[in-house]
């Protein structure tokens, strides 16, 4: 298990015993740092972000046949974070992201470099003012695993976008790319999510789906058929939508929730 | 004594009209069965009951114990003792079972709840009616077959305690050996509290377990032919076309 602290423009890492890890500044004019990481072992990496005020670029290398568990929380900041994924041959790569942020700008390019290579990620966000998520998945090499999964509600001033793209080159053959983005929007606030495939090759499975909107009226209408008031149905599907896949942040995930949806 | 009155109701949807001047009366310890052609206003009756608000009323009344319910949004329905077990359950994936029927039955017991009884009782139940007991922690009909679907539904009726319970086909997805469970479990229920019970149903088999009082057939949104068991028998043997054909000779 690995930790990386990073609180203001403080960057702090506990036990690296199974990473290889180096921060410096990505560009001094722009007052952006940048954190490199090399996984050489299987591994858990926890990343825990707060008030941060500065720009940070990760660049996260997943070596050969390694797998690799991320779990990152950030709160309370405003946030430009850019990542990079370098996925080699055999590798698999689970990122679980909550956000409780105030305004979140975020890059992710995830490059899956070497066959058999996987990549899934789980996002989930409660949006209260700007968010935005661009995803660049590139399927590199053949039989590639690309699953994104991005899940928000829009409350307050929320105004949440998802943009995500998957690329598959021609003669990537075998590889698997499933998109699939959901925004709650609890606001009078327009949301977007823009879902693209990129694909130059007939020998791929591709799916995705893109839904922005409130809960179905068949979700709301067999809660509340047992009794329970709208308030609490809307409560119970919003706890569910945020919490399913959530492992090791369920917990305070769970408290974030309480404290909107009391 | 619970009664449930339908008076002259007619109720369309997308300006189609599904029940006309529909009339039943059900009381505590009475089970009807309605039957009839697909597309006749069956489920309709069942989710109008239960105030689902995609249907419209254009007249006539749904009246509990002398009160007019018409306008009463579905959870004050449900508190009051109605219940609906659906044709198809929805699927409500990330909200786990347990959570749902916690919710559920403290809002109906309030203070009186009591987690432990509550936890004894579902595993009791999940195994009565040959469930996984790990179906509790899964999400709402989460992957689950439409015969543990169905199971779910008398298991949440079994929770639940209704006084009005609705049942619409809830024999459809359901093999021998599990219908023979559902019908038997409802069966229990209905010895125990004495409900008032409607189930909707296409087949003769769930009433092999589940023994009506009342049969009623449905055709163009209203009861053309009531009877006693023998009703049904009669439709397994000449089918609806010769029986609800003879009506209109």
């Amino acid at each position: 298990m690995n930790k990386i602290i990073i609180n203001g423009e403080d960057i702090k890492i506990e036990g690296n015993s199974d990473i290889e890890i180096s921060i410096g500044e990505a560009s001094k004019f722009l007052n952006v740092q940048s954190v490199k990481i090399k996984i050489i072992k299987n591994t858990d990496i926890i990343i825990e972000a707060s008030e941060v005020d500065i720009k940070l670029d990760f660049y996260i290398n997943v070596l050969k046949d390694i797998k690799a568990n991320i779990y990152e929380y950030k709160h309370d900041g405003d946030y430009k974070f850019q990542y990079k994924y370098y996925l080699e041959e055999n590798s698999h790569l689970n990122v679980e992201k909550i956000c409780d942020g105030k305004n979140i700008k975020e890059m992710t390019v995830i490059n899956l470099n070497g066959e058999n290579a996987i990549a899934n990620f789980n996002l989930k966000t409660i949006c209260k003012s700007l968010e935005k998520y661009n995803f660049l998945v590139y399927h590199n090499a053949k039989n590639t695993v690309s699953n994104i999964l991005n899940n928000g509600v829009n409350i307050l001033d929320g105004k949440l976008e998802f943009n995500v793209s998957g690329f598959v080159l021609n003669g990537m053959t075998g590889c698997n790319i499933d998109q699939k983005a959901r925004i709650i929007n609890m606001t009078e606030n327009s949301c977007i999510i823009k879902p693209n495939l990129f694909i130059d090759e007939e020998d791929v499975i591709a799916n995705h789906s893109a839904l922005i909107g409130t809960f179905s009226f068949e979700e709301v209408f067999y809660l509340m058929s047992r009794g329970i008031s709208k308030k609490e149905t809307l409560n119970l599907l919003t706890k569910g939508f945020l919490l399913k896949g959530i492992t090791y942040y369920k917990e305070i995930l769970k408290e974030i929730i309480n404290e909107y949806w009391r | 004594m619970n009664i449930l009155k339908i008076e002259n109701l007619t109720v369309e949807i997308g300006g189609k009209t599904i029940l006309k001047d529909f009339n039943l009366e059900i009381k505590s310890g009475e089970i009807h069965a309605i039957m009839g052609p697909n597309g006749t206003g069956k489920s309709t009756l069942t989710k109008v009951i239960m105030g689902d608000t995609n249907y419209k009323i254009i007249k006539g009344k749904i009246i509990y114990n002398g009160k007019v319910i018409n306008k009463m949004p579905v959870n004050e329905r449900a508190k009051l003792g109605i219940f609906l077990g659906m044709q198809m359950p929805v699927a409500i994936e990330g909200v786990s079972n347990a959570d749902f029927l916690r919710s559920a039955l403290r809002t109906k017991e309030g203070d009186n709840f009591k987690l432990l009884s509550f936890i004894k009782e579902v595993e009791e139940l999940t195994k009565k009616l040959h469930m996984d007991s790990e179906m509790i922690h899964r999400g709402i009909n989460d992957g689950f077959s439409g015969g543990e679907r169905k199971k779910n539904e008398i298991l949440q009726m079994n929770i639940l305690k209704p006084n009005i319970v609705l049942l619409d086909e809830i024999d459809s997805g359901l093999d021998v050996d599990s219908l023979k469970l559902v019908g038997e479990s409802v069966m229990d229920y209905y010895k125990d509290k004495k409900p008032a019970v409607l189930l909707v149903t296409h087949y003769q088999r769930l009433l092999d377990y589940i023994k009506p009082d009342f049969i009623h057939i449905m055709k163009d949104g209203h009861i053309v032919l009531s009877g006693d068991k023998s009703l049904a028998l009669k439709i397994e043997k000449e089918g609806y076309d010769k029986l609800v054909g003879d009506i209109y000779e």
